[in-house]
């Protein structure tokens, strides 16, 4: 049991940065636009974060900062894939070399230097004395309630506002928008740079919570793991959740499989993760076998404004 | 061809923010039917990247002419530079041809890095456990093993997406991860080199395990089954009918479906082939230029790969130019590192002329239009 | 397209047999020639100026194995009044050869700063005669090329003296990169320093199976810490570890440079290394055309590791004992891997006044009793 609790504990904070990313790709996605620059925009946040919290010490302006440069790299995304509807691979694969090589040459003079920063924590200690569910969450820290809250307001927004229902609408059928009135080309600049913002907080989490020190290319690889979990959680944001921390909790799991000593080699149980997700993924397409997909349809093409019949 | 789609109706301006151009006598208009641009706009890009990345090097105090007149000496100014840029095209221009070959059919691969490295251990699998094979029979073999190994990883992901649903996309890119650690596992546990004091390799290669080179340089003779490789992709992707099918399914899959053709079946097939090439060209990598299986054998090939890929828009000859150039540009990055240019300023410059590149192209399908007078 | 793409073949033809040509042609023959043209007299030409290269694996600023490099590269630089040429981020494999290679070209002493540039770097220096070369932890030296490695385990067995000084419960946790020898002698030498103050003293292992993951090697740690260890060291290049150690008031040790400002009220000490006065002696002895080939094991004496300054947390009594068997290494009279060893199953695997030999410290690959762990076989 108390293994059990620690377990979960782990995979919350473990899945917290991935969830952050997880999430600004799936709003992206749904206007029907491919990231793949979240490795690129999540070092670019962290980054930022780092110079902006020596100079200032202010968790607040920090995060404004690191989310705003990560809108700028968004902008760039959306500029090429919306405006000039270029193909949203290339140019999301340009801003992960482009946000990992900026980086690495803002960082180079703060490398090493360590940040005296505290996350606050919010502690709720009505619910310390229940059993189980109280040790878990009556002491997280302020940004993974942050990410939850994130979570569960995205997916009012994309399924229960009309708001949402035009996001689906454009990233569905774009062409039959148009004619309903709803500017494709705006609904996919705002959420796009929205998604870069959120992968620009990933960014920051990471750095100010995670390893409170700038290390060149310290998110290893998280972004493309959140790209995905974008499929993973089938574009919903309550799913993103449970995927971010499943596959959070089965990355902490196999450090402590280590520690039982039975001699599994440490490659293999790393391995659990990946293996899992491919799994759980094959059993749910075998379920859902008779259902339509639920990635937006027109995911990855630009819109053009003259096709439309 | 490049017929006035807008006719007949009133043309409207693309897209809200140009509307205050309106007082122009000209409009900017998006044609996306005009054929892209010549020979020319790819320079341009370039151009317009190199003028970019200027800015960025002058930044950094160094003399933007110099760093670039370094980098096409290095990748290209000398038979060693041009040389080492072609090792470095060939796992790219086999990777590329396995990726874009799925993008045909709209399967979202990138798992070529991890087929790659599956390759990479099938061949150095040969070598292991057929340690007495007659000299001229192992490249041939290892050349088969690695080509297999790459296909049945490719198959790994194939099969789920098939018959499970399974997105391609993540599982191509969870197996690379699975590829990765288990090239680890073998590195480090039980193919490591016995004399090597336990560090992470196999032993290395017999001079029967290697490909020969061409000359003194590491030029492999892995270029010229690259280069094959591409004639057959072209050939098969034009000329024969599983071409054409190829050709209806990516292009309309329910189209395809209705004249029956069975997705699945070549779901698995290109996949296979996808997967193939990565893993020949893992093979490449082991018995060409690193001569023994070790930890870290790829940088990330598989990834680069899909830019080859799309940059050349998935044109087989295209891509020849395109993994040489992008080849040229990651020798011609180090290179510069020599005369004090960070490493991270030559990822930059990479991103920028990707930008600038696909950026242009697409620019290149917009024109000048005068108003109409019921455009108004 | 098909026109322009044919012309490119073409040059790409011609190119590879003009490189065969140009290839073939050099070697010896064509080395004497360009030999006297560069030096005008027969003599060869005494280097004034050294031009010295370094291949970084990472950036210097990781902040543990390419800063420690990097550190001696300012020390060579100030000493000789140069700018070394420095090439960051370089694979293990096709690429270093080719970046080695291309150094080797114009400079006189190339340091190739990690384990797998080993190959590449013999491959390179038998076609550059006239160039050292010198590779760090490897095991193969030829007539230019000359080894150089610290003997981490001295470091590690003091960082191993004081953790089992502090520990209360007698849990320690480490979190290894890889299971390399490196890191593997360095373990068992921790252990044994902890053993030597405290026998009961047990060393759980975890292996994240990465250099540069701050956020995994994290992961790694937490789990340690969520098994109740109330001292955690790291054999990782980032803080990140200690970093989560510090969170819950554990005792911290890092490794390879001084990470003592990450976590200043939890930390003990850790090995680190010190590479600057030995690259400085490397390239005075080039300079000064004395320099031989061979292969470098220093140690505490020597300089090339040490220990980082305690914690200021760290009771007086225990920074004491641990600088009183500091100079017992320095003087010989204490030996790290002296037998009785035993294996973790209990057997004798150094028998009583015995020594590990070199070749078989750098070869390490089992653990010592009272190591929790396995190493992947």
């Amino acid at each position: 049991m108390d293994l059990f609790i620690l377990l979960i504990t782990a995979a919350i904070s473990s899945g917290t940065p991935l969830l952050f990313a997880v999430l600004g790709g799936i709003i992206s996605e749904k206007a029907g636009v491919i990231n793949l620059g979240t490795e690129g925009i999540m070092l670019i946040g962290a980054v930022i974060s780092c110079i902006v919290f020596i100079q200032t010490g202010n968790l607040f302006v920090t995060l404004v900062a690191a989310v705003f440069a990560a809108a700028g790299l968004g902008f760039i995304h959306a500029f090429l894939c919306i405006s000039l509807r270029s193909n949203q691979i290339v140019s999301g694969l340009a801003i992960t070399l482009f946000g990992t090589g900026l980086s690495a040459y803002l960082g180079k003079a703060i490398a090493g230097t360590a940040l005296a920063v505290s996350v606050p924590k919010i502690k709720l200690p009505w619910l310390e004395s229940v059993p189980f569910i109280g040790r878990i969450f009556s002491n997280l820290d302020l940004f993974i309630w942050v990410s939850v809250a994130l979570a569960v307001l995205l997916y009012l927004y994309m399924y229960k506002t009309s708001l949402g229902l035009h996001l689906k609408a454009v990233g569905d059928s774009p062409s039959t928008s148009d004619v309903m009135g709803i500017s494709v080309a705006g609904y996919r600049y705002f959420h796009v740079i929205a998604g870069s913002m959120l992968m620009g907080l990933a960014g920051f989490y990471l750095i100010m919570v995670y390893s409170p020190n700038w290390i060149e290319g310290m998110t290893a690889g998280r972004g493309w793991i959140a790209i995905a979990l974008i499929i993973f959680a089938r574009w919903n944001p309550l799913y993103a959740l449970l995927c971010a921390y499943f596959f959070g909790g089965l990355d902490a799991l196999g450090f402590r499989i280590q520690l039982f000593d039975i001699g599994i080699p440490s490659y293999f149980l790393k391995m659990l993760p990946y293996v899992s997700t491919i799994l759980v993924l094959m059993f749910i397409g075998w379920k859902n076998r008779h259902n339509p997909p639920a990635e937006p349809t027109s995911l990855g093409i630009p819109y053009f404004r003259e096709q439309r019949f | 061809m490049n017929q006035k789609i807008t006719a007949g109706q009133p043309s409207v301006p693309m897209k809200k923010g140009l509307r205050r151009f309106r007082s122009l006598p000209f409009r900017i208009e998006y044609d996306p039917h005009k054929k892209s641009g010549g020979w020319w706009i790819p320079l341009l890009s370039i151009g317009a990247a190199l003028a970019i990345c200027a800015l960025f090097i002058a930044l950094n105090g160094m003399n933007p002419a110099v760093v670039y007149g370094k980098m096409l000496q290095g990748a290209f100014g000398s038979s060693f530079g041009f040389s080492e840029t072609l090792v470095k095209a060939i796992p790219l221009l086999l990777c590329g041809l396995g990726v874009a070959i799925a993008y045909r059919i709209s399967i979202w691969n990138i798992g070529a890095e991890g087929q790659l490295i599956a390759g990479a251990i099938g061949a150095t699998a040969v070598t292991i456990f057929a340690p007495n094979l007659p000299g001229p029979l192992y490249i041939p073999v290892m050349m088969l093993a690695g080509a297999a190994a790459g296909a049945a990883w490719g198959l790994l992901t194939a099969i789920p997406r098939a018959f499970f649903q399974v997105n391609e996309l993540i599982s191509s890119l969870m197996l690379n991860y699975i590829a990765l650690l288990l090239l680890d596992y073998f590195v480090f546990g039980p193919w490591r080199d016995p004399e090597g004091f336990n560090f992470p390799g196999t032993p290395i290669f017999t001079p029967s395990q290697m490909l020969a080179t061409i000359g003194g340089s590491r030029l492999h003779f892995g270029l010229i089954f690259a280069l094959i490789a591409v004639a057959v992709f072209a050939f098969l992707l034009s000329k024969t009918r599983w071409g054409y099918e190829l050709r209806l399914l990516g292009a309309n899959p329910s189209a395809a479906a209705y004249s029956g053709i069975k997705a699945n079946k070549h779901i698995l097939i290109v996949m296979m082939i996808s997967g193939g090439l990565a893993g020949f060209a893992g093979m490449l990598e082991v018995s060409g230029t690193a001569h023994r299986l070790m930890y870290g054998i790829s940088p990330g090939y598989g990834y680069t790969a899909i830019i080859i890929a799309w940059i050349a828009k998935l044109n087989p000859w295209a891509m020849i130019v395109s993994s040489v150039f992008i080849g040229g540009l990651i020798v011609g990055g180090y290179s510069v590192q020599t005369i004090g240019l960070p490493s991270s300023m030559s990822l930059m410059l990479q991103g920028s002329i990707l930008f600038c590149l696909i950026g242009g192209e697409m620019l290149s399908k917009y024109r000048l239009k005068r108003v109409s007078e019921e455009g108004k | 397209m098909k026109k322009l793409l044919g012309l490119f073949l073409l040059i790409m033809m011609f190119s590879i047999l003009a490189a065969c040509s140009q290839e073939s042609a050099s070697d010896p023959v064509k080395e004497e020639p360009a030999k006297a043209v560069d030096s005008e007299s027969t003599e060869p030409k005494k280097i004034v100026k050294p031009r010295v290269a370094f291949v970084y694996i990472g950036v210097p600023g990781d902040g543990g194995w390419t800063f420690e490099h990097d550190k001696g590269r300012e020390m060579v630089d100030e000493t000789f009044s140069i700018e070394s040429t420095t090439v960051e981020n370089v694979p293990e494999g096709p690429d270093a050869e080719r970046v080695i290679e291309e150094l080797a070209q114009n400079h006189d002493i190339i340091f190739t700063t990690s384990f797998g540039y080993m190959d590449p770097t013999v491959n390179v220096a038998k076609k550059y005669p006239d160039v050292v070369f010198m590779h760090a932890t490897g095991y193969k030296t030829a007539e230019n090329i000359g080894t150089y490695q610290g003997k981490g385990y001295e470091p590690g067995y003091l960082a191993g003296v004081a953790a089992g000084k502090l520990t209360k419960n007698n849990k320690i946790g480490y979190v290894g990169a890889f299971p390399i020898p490196e890191v593997i002698y360095t373990i068992n030498a921790f252990t044994l320093g902890a053993q030597s103050v405290n026998p009961n003293i047990e060393v759980s292992v975890v292996w994240s199976n990465t250099w540069f993951d701050p956020a995994t090697e994290r992961q790694a740690a937490i789990s340690l810490l969520d098994e109740g260890v109330d001292l955690l060291a790291n054999y990782q290049d980032s803080p990140a570890g200690i970093q989560a150690a510090a969170e819950r008031g554990v005792w911290g040790m890092g490794n390879d440079s001084d990470m003592g400002h990450y976590v200043p009220e939890t930390y003990v000490t850790n090995p680190v290394l010190n590479w600057g006065p030995y690259y400085v002696e490397v390239v005075q002895s080039v300079v000064d055309e004395t320099w031989k080939s061979g292969a470098a094991l220093n140690g505490l004496k020597e300089g090339m590791v040490d220990i980082a300054p305690f914690g200021k947390n760290v009771p007086q009594d225990v920074q004491d004992l641990v600088n009183a068997k500091k100079q017992e290494l320095i003087d010989g009279t204490l030996n790290v891997f002296t037998g009785p060893i035993k294996d973790q199953t209990g057997e004798i695997k150094v028998a009583d006044g015995e020594t590990v030999s070199v070749e078989d410290i750098l070869g390490m690959n089992w653990f010592v009793e009272g190591v929790k762990g396995t190493i992947p076989k």
